[in-house]
């Protein structure tokens, strides 16, 4: 009879707790799927933006020199039947970056001391980063320098700027 | 664990059941407004020397944006096509809409001021501090609902101003966004959220629109009631302690019939309050309090109605990425924030982290949770709970200020001393002539 009452008392979990465990855990569950499919809902799966490859014309088009390209924020540089691309987006927080131009060239000392003249730089106007000509920091609290795109010619012999695809400092595109 | 879970269970439901219809409908006792207010107050809460009624006024300043918010609902369309002709047409067509857009600025400005000011007054007087002599009261939990109401009040007036989606707007969320980038591991996933895409356009401003008309609103909202409700159950503002407060311990059972409304959520203490007999310090709530709060709704509405008279709110082009305004800054309450990320990249021969996470989260992220933890790191005695500059917070009080005033002077080199291309000048310097555009 004593051992009896012991085994009563033993359960630990009788038949109503382990209901309501398991009705509040499928109701937990229920909250946790609703709450995944909520923030899930807010990370878009298809993007309406504008595509990352894209023509921007004729070469004959550019002149010799800079010219910003404002409504791609890239500045595409000309040099005799060379071209490159620069990102106009400053690398510090997203603003876009102004293009500084001087005449007489502007002349600075590199860091293997040698004197190097540049006709143009880029400025940050939010928080006074300054780029050389080839898109590397010098002043500002920028991280990174400007990223150079690739650029390749279509069938059409327009220019195709690629964003998505960055390229070191020694790539030209030779037209 | 499961005590203060079941604890936290209980205080959000209603378990207090009236035994008769007299009982239930005493609950609200005759008059729905003034039951928020205890029938006595002492003389030192109410004091304006002691809370500079500060927080009436966010109260106060927290209806005007309310109402006119409202009003701009009908106005303004939440497009990018149309956002920024809706604001213009409030400005110059509808029929006093500059005036409700004005005051919508005004209101929503002086708020963020008075909001940092209120912390400042709690922090100086010493009043998010616990004490064991009020049975039931835990004034660091009110001082942390403070901070949070802080950070939403920053969150809202930061998605208010991208509604316009003009340059200002535009370049905020650009910067706002690459701040969020700059965090290690999850930064590109918050980006998505805060902008629904790669680029910002139609699913940003939708996101920050819901965000500033409903969501921030109702969360703020529920944190004010929450605040307030927690300054009753510590026993009223903390000026009282130096009266000698003692909260008794109590049945459950003794209180029942007398006073449960609010005080039935207070399970098994009564707020019997034995210094309410000592002479003088405490009058009737109703009308000393009352009145008083009257008087402050007013004044604060006739101040912000006259300001919004002469302060108009910018706008400025409307939005494109194709050129930043030069230079582009942010509203005063974030040009601290704009200097640091400007100042605080550092770089050394083999790696270089980006100001943006320094400035703009590391920084701001230790010093919030600073705050947070400043209640249970702060041992000084009693005695200095709600009282100005006590001696023995001496030092706290002068750490406290420092960074106040860091704060303050970070503000005015971004607003004065930057000029274009965040030069640094002088007040008296002439700032270069830069060309609006390139």
């Amino acid at each position: 009879m004593q051992e009896n009452k012991e085994e009563e008392k033993l359960p630990p979990v009788s038949r109503r707790k382990f209901l309501s465990y398991l009705g509040g855990s499928f109701i937990a569950g229920g909250f946790l799927l609703q709450g995944y499919a909520a923030l899930k809902s807010l990370f878009p799966k298809v993007l309406y933006e504008p595509p990352t490859k894209f023509k921007i014309g004729m070469p004959a088009d550019f002149p010799e020199g800079v010219r910003f390209m404002p409504e791609h924020r890239l500045f595409i540089i000309r040099n005799g039947d060379m071209f490159h691309g620069i990102s106009a987006i400053c690398t510090h927080l997203g603003c876009t970056v102004n293009l500084a131009q001087y005449s007489p060239p502007k002349t600075y000392d590199s860091s293997s001391g040698k004197p190097v003249s540049e006709t143009y730089e880029f400025h940050c106007p939010c928080h006074g980063s300054k780029y050389r000509e080839n898109g590397n920091i010098y002043a500002g609290p920028a991280p990174l320098p400007l990223p150079w795109f690739k650029l390749y010619m279509a069938p059409d012999g327009q220019i195709v700027v690629d964003t998505n695809t960055t390229v070191d400092h020694n790539f030209r595109l030779k037209v | 664990m499961k005590e203060k879970l079941k604890k936290i269970i209980r205080k959000l439901t209603w378990t207090y059941t009236p035994e008769t219809e007299r009982e239930a409908s005493d609950s609200t006792v005759r008059n729905f407004i003034l039951h928020w207010f205890p029938a006595k107050v002492t003389t030192k809460s109410i004091s304006f020397s002691y809370s500079m009624v500060l927080g009436t006024i966010i109260l106060a300043l927290f209806v005007i944006l309310t109402i006119t918010g409202l009003i701009l609902m009908f106005l303004y369309v939440p497009s990018v096509e149309r956002a920024y002709w809706s604001i213009k047409d409030l400005n110059f067509v509808v029929s006093y809409g500059w005036f409700i857009r004005d005051l919508h600025r005004v209101a929503a400005h002086l708020m963020v001021a008075a909001v940092f000011l209120h912390l400042m007054r709690v922090f100086l007087t010493g009043a998010y501090k616990h004490s064991e002599k009020i049975v039931g009261s835990y004034r660091p939990l009110n001082w942390w609902i403070g901070i949070s109401l802080l950070l939403v009040t920053m969150v809202l007036s930061y998605t208010g101003y991208l509604l316009p989606w003009d340059q200002l707007a535009l370049w905020a969320i650009t910067i706002g966004d690459h701040i969020a980038l700059s965090a290690p591991l999850v930064g590109s996933a918050i980006s998505k959220i805060l902008i629904g895409g790669t680029i910002i356009d139609q699913n940003t401003l939708i996101r920050w629109y819901v965000a500033h008309v409903f969501l921030l609103p109702v969360i703020i909202f529920l944190l004010i009631l929450w605040h307030m409700w927690r300054i009753r159950k510590d026993g009223g503002l903390a000026g009282v302690e130096a009266l000698g407060t003692e909260r008794i311990m109590q049945d459950k059972v003794v209180a029942k019939g007398k006073t449960y409304s609010l005080m039935g959520i207070v399970t098994g203490i009564t707020p019997t309050i034995t210094q309410y007999r000592v002479r003088g310090a405490s009058v009737n709530a109703s009308p000393y309090l009352t009145r008083r709060i009257i008087m402050i709704f007013i004044l604060v509405t006739a101040i912000t109605m006259g300001l919004a008279l002469f302060i108009k709110a910018p706008l400025e082009e409307a939005a494109s990425l194709m050129w930043t305004p030069n230079p582009a800054k942010a509203p005063w309450y974030f040009l601290w924030l704009q200097e640091l990320v400007a100042d605080t990249t550092i770089r050394t021969r083999s790696f270089t982290i980006s100001g943006g996470l320094i400035g703009g989260i590391l920084i701001p992220t230790v010093l919030l949770a600073f705050a947070v933890a400043w209640p249970l790191m702060d041992k000084s005695p009693d005695e200095a709970i709600g009282v100005w500059f006590h001696k023995s917070r001496r030092f706290q009080n002068a750490l406290f200020l420092l960074i106040c005033f860091i704060i303050i002077a970070l503000i005015y080199v971004g607003a004065v001393m930057r000029g274009p291309s965040w030069h640094l000048y002088m007040p008296w310097q002439q700032w270069i002539k830069m060309p609006a555009r390139f």
